[in-house]
């Protein structure tokens, strides 16, 4: 590092480590081929639950299919309706990817320097108001959906898009709630705080102030699927009802976007939920000395936080994926039903309760 | 509490572990190709000794997509007069493959047989693949002989 | 064409006052603060869920759907007129194009029917594979109907366990009859073929096999609450409206209405046999799942009966080469289909052709009640009720 700095001075040295310079690395060498290959995993997944074998024809077991994915996305004609309103039709795709890439901004993927004693900050930058602006952004996506679905001038967008409104801006609620709970558990906002007071307690917040931090995890899951427009809760793109829901009418590179901001959302959540409640990149029992193998202290500090980071996130993953292979799709009433009157007055109860054992037992 | 939720896991889980590794029900078609049954009714073949020209096939045809022109003529070995066929033509394209012309053959064995266990029919051309003569109807070495399902 | 188009010119039946009614209830939101505007939705002839070619107009308030009117006639062939044109034995690959998913069904009701007017009578052996047949079919029609009527409620799961056992079906099919969809596997005055050298052995297999794999299905839906959420009090059909509407087959069977033509008027095998008539009481969407869930069980119950008695002889009976019916004779023969009542009329004229055919689809009487069913439901459950249905519509249309 300090050669580094050396070597490029002062001003130079800050813009190539600056934060934007940062995401753009992190999303174009991390992100973009994680998703691409989410994808894969998530055919072949889906595949074995299937009893079928998923894609396996480009390359050996279907390696290059994401690559001959894009491929065949970005020269696919690009259509857009006639009666389309062309500004907020182009415009929708990049309200959904747009936040999703900018929230991994906050996403501590590893230690910092201070923690591993030198070498790199695993992660693009520490926010101290960091849950908050992963909330804020996060709501900016829903708009993308909203606009896409009512500028396609198709009925079933529509449908779709008003789906989405209602449903995400009601999930919202009890995860922003639920959300709020770690942050009681820490007393702090910035997600790198966070990971560290679980360091600090010695334990995951999923266990903490049992079974309230169970039951905020909970919640933050299902909210979190639902989020996400994901098996059970798709209702926006619902093939058999609304044949694509809000993409119903994009082509090409445009839906790929969409694409890759749900798959973007999904991996964002599960980075959240992974930060907030499952430890982030600390190993499993921190505190107990018995499992310090489990550090792999041959290898540098802040890599193997990285590796505990993306086993956590990658279970994850794979839950959503396995939801997906498995449930049916809840209706949209019922789907309303379970967010105002199940998952709002839990994550308040909770939330009390938390507050509660907090003040008078702490 | 969520039970009935984790049965569902449950069983998706299992045939996740268990598909990983064992061989999966697909048949990965153009390297594994699936042999048909014996009684399996596909493409066409035509024995040209053994028809009779009796034009039954072409008569059982529920959608008359046979066409069988014939003349007669002194065979100069025998002084016998027989039946010549001057055209045997099957519109593939329209065929159903439902094998009543097979059933309706008279010979033993059948002249016109679809038990050839040949299915891949696709082709570039609609009018000229798909539109068999006799010459085709006879040499096409994929399709096999007839098989009876007793001799079997 | 505008909606009162579809409405004004059918004052005279049943079905147009039915769908008159449902327009003219009073629409409470037009007393809002705001003027509400119903959208109309075109619900197919090509969308995922209707299940061929089906269009259903659709009238909705947000997500409620204030009316429905199905239009059909997008895979009409004129099925019946060609019968006409054709002998009785050729006509017997055209009734495999009707109900497409259930062809040896369609096949026997039309020999049945043939048999009928003739007055052939089929060996014990070729009614004991007739049955076999049939029930096999019905699984397999079953299986299909389970896969769709899933997938179209999201779990997307079953749809390839289903379609994993039915491909061992058609494997049964293929073996004795050459075909696995269109099979034209009948003729009138028996069967074509003899069970193939191993046939029964494999099958026995399969029926062993296949009870656990039901499970397997029902540990994905039958408890989950999702699905039962979705399915429970969903498209209630009561049993006096199913039964004003000719609704036949489980639909009518989860109602409450225990009719069943296999028991009710046995043929072929079916009275020689032991199997239960599985009725339910609601009429909602998972009465009509369970029902069907029930009768793969109780059709491999028949199989394996029919397999273990399966009696040796001839299986086809003596009859001329070109089958003539009487003059001014006619016949109808109805069997239980997977989807209900399939049957045949026919009406013989001493050629060898049918004079005229008319056939009795069960997929066409039983869609005649959805715009019931899906009236004042979601938009979700209108698909939900259109899958339980089970509507082919190379039935409907004919």
């Amino acid at each position: 590092m300090q050669e580094l700095r050396d070597i490029l001075g002062p001003t130079l040295f800050y813009y190539a480590f600056s934060p934007a310079i940062k995401i753009a690395v992190v999303v174009f060498v991390g992100v973009l081929p994680l998703i691409s290959y989410l994808v894969l995993a998530e055919r072949k997944i889906l595949g074995f639950i299937q009893v079928r074998t998923g894609p396996n024809r480009v390359g050996p077991w279907g390696l290059f299919q994401p690559i001959a994915d894009i491929m065949k996305l970005l020269v696919k004609e690009d259509v857009i309706p006639n009666k389309a309103v062309k500004w907020a039709f182009v415009l929708a795709p990049c309200l959904v990817v747009g936040p999703a890439f900018v929230i991994f901004a906050v996403i501590p993927f590893g230690p910092s320097a201070a923690q591993t004693g030198g070498g790199l900050d695993y992660f693009i930058t520490d926010v101290n108001i960091g849950v908050l602006f992963v909330v804020a952004l996060a709501t900016i996506g829903v708009y993308g959906i909203i606009i896409g679905g009512w500028s396609s001038n198709s009925k079933f967008s529509l449908l779709g898009g008003l789906r989405s409104a209602a449903q995400m801006i009601s999930y919202e609620v009890p995860q922003g709630f639920s959300l709020v709970i770690p942050l009681l558990m820490a007393g702090t906002m910035s997600l790198q705080g966070i990971v560290g007071a679980q360091l600090e307690q010695g334990r995951w917040f999923l266990f903490a102030f049992f079974p309230f931090g169970l039951i905020a995890f909970m919640i933050y899951l299902i909210a979190g699927v639902a989020e996400s427009n994901r098996n059970p809760f798709d209702l926006p793109e619902a093939e058999s009802e609304l044949v694509a829901g809000f993409h119903t009418e994009y082509t090409g590179m445009r839906f790929a976007l969409f694409f890759l901001g749900e798959y973007a959302n999904m991996i964002v959540i599960s980075a959240v939920a992974v930060t907030l409640f499952l430890g982030g990149w600390a190993r499993p029992f921190p505190n107990v000395e018995a499992l310090s193998f489990l550090d792999a202290s041959f290898l540098p500090a802040g890599l193997v936080g990285v590796l505990w980071f993306s086993l956590k996130l990658s279970v994850f993953l794979f839950v959503y994926i396995w939801f997906r292979g498995t449930f049916p799709r809840y209706r949209f009433d019922q789907l309303m039903d379970l967010g105002w009157k199940w998952l709002i007055p839990l994550s308040l109860v909770t939330l009390f309760a938390v507050g509660l054992w907090k003040v008078l037992l702490l | 509490m969520l039970l009935d939720l984790f049965a569902g896991l449950g069983i998706t889980g299992k045939h996740l572990l268990k598909n990983l590794f064992s061989t999966k029900v697909t048949v990965q078609y153009p390297e594994e190709r699936r042999e048909p049954a014996h009684r399996f009714r596909g493409m066409f073949r035509l024995d040209e000794d053994r028809c009779i020209k009796c034009t039954l096939c072409a008569r059982d045809c529920p959608i008359d997509i046979i066409y069988i022109d014939w003349h007669q003529e002194l065979n100069p070995e025998t002084e016998k007069k027989e039946k010549v066929l001057d055209r045997f033509d099957i519109d593939v394209q329209r065929c159903m493959f439902c094998g009543l012309c097979e059933e309706a053959c008279p010979t033993e064995p059948k002249s016109i047989w679809l038990t050839t266990k040949t299915y891949e029919l696709a082709s570039y051309d609609r009018w000229q693949n798909l539109y068999v003569d006799i010459d085709e109807l006879q040499e096409w070495k994929v399709r096999p002989d007839y098989t009876d399902d007793e001799i079997v | 064409m505008e909606w009162a188009d579809f409405t004004a010119g059918r004052t005279g039946d049943l079905h147009g006052r039915a769908i008159r009614e449902m327009t003219n209830t009073t629409n409470t939101r037009r007393d809002t603060l705001f003027d509400v505007e119903e959208m109309e939705l075109n619900f197919g002839p090509q969308h995922p869920s209707t299940h061929g070619v089906l269009r259903l107009k659709l009238k909705v308030d947000g997500e409620r759907i204030v009316d429905c009117y199905p239009i059909i006639g997008y895979l009409h062939r004129g099925t019946e007129k060609l019968f006409e044109l054709h002998p009785f034995f050729q006509n017997v690959p055209h009734t495999d194009r009707l109900d497409y998913v259930a062809a040896a069904t369609n096949n026997l009701a039309y020999v049945g029917a043939v048999e009928k007017l003739i007055g052939l009578v089929v060996p014990p052996r070729a009614r004991y594979i007739r049955t076999i047949l049939c029930e096999l079919q019905r699984i397999s029609s079953h299986l299909l109907w389970l896969a769709t009527h899933a997938i179209d409620i999201g779990a997307m799961t079953p749809f390839f366990y289903c379609f994993r056992e039915r491909e061992i079906i058609l494997d049964l099919f293929e073996e004795y009859c050459g075909a696995r969809l269109t099979l034209n596997c009948m003729r009138p005055g028996g069967q074509p073929f003899d069970l193939p050298v191993g046939w029964g052995e494999r099958c026995a297999e399969f029926l062993d096999d296949f009870p656990s794999k039901i499970d397997e299905y029902e540990g994905l839906l039958t408890n989950n609450r999702i699905w039962k959420k979705r399915t429970v009090g969903v498209g209630v059909l009561p049993a006096d409206l199913a039964q004003e509407y000719g609704v036949t087959g489980p639909m009518l069977r989860a109602s409450g209405v225990q009719w069943d033509i296999r028991k009710a008027m046995p043929y072929e095998a079916y009275g020689d046999v032991e199997f239960d008539i599985p009725v339910t009481y609601n009429g909602d969407t998972y009465d009509r799942y369970l029902v069907r869930m029930e009768e793969m069980r109780q059709s491999v119950r028949i199989v394996e009966q029919c397999l273990d008695k399966l009696p040796d002889g001839l299986i086809m009976a003596k009859s001329p080469r070109v089958l003539k019916a009487p003059k001014q004779s006619d016949a109808y023969f109805s069997i239980e289909g997977p989807k209900g009542e399939i049957g045949f009329y026919l009406v013989g004229d001493g050629t060898p052709n049918p004079h005229r055919c008319r056939v009795r689809a069960p997929s066409f009487m039983n869609l005649q009640v959805v715009p019931i069913l899906a009236k004042d439901q979601l938009l979700a459950d209108m698909v939900a009720v259109l899958g339980t249905t089970d509507i082919v519509l190379g039935e409907v249309d004919r």
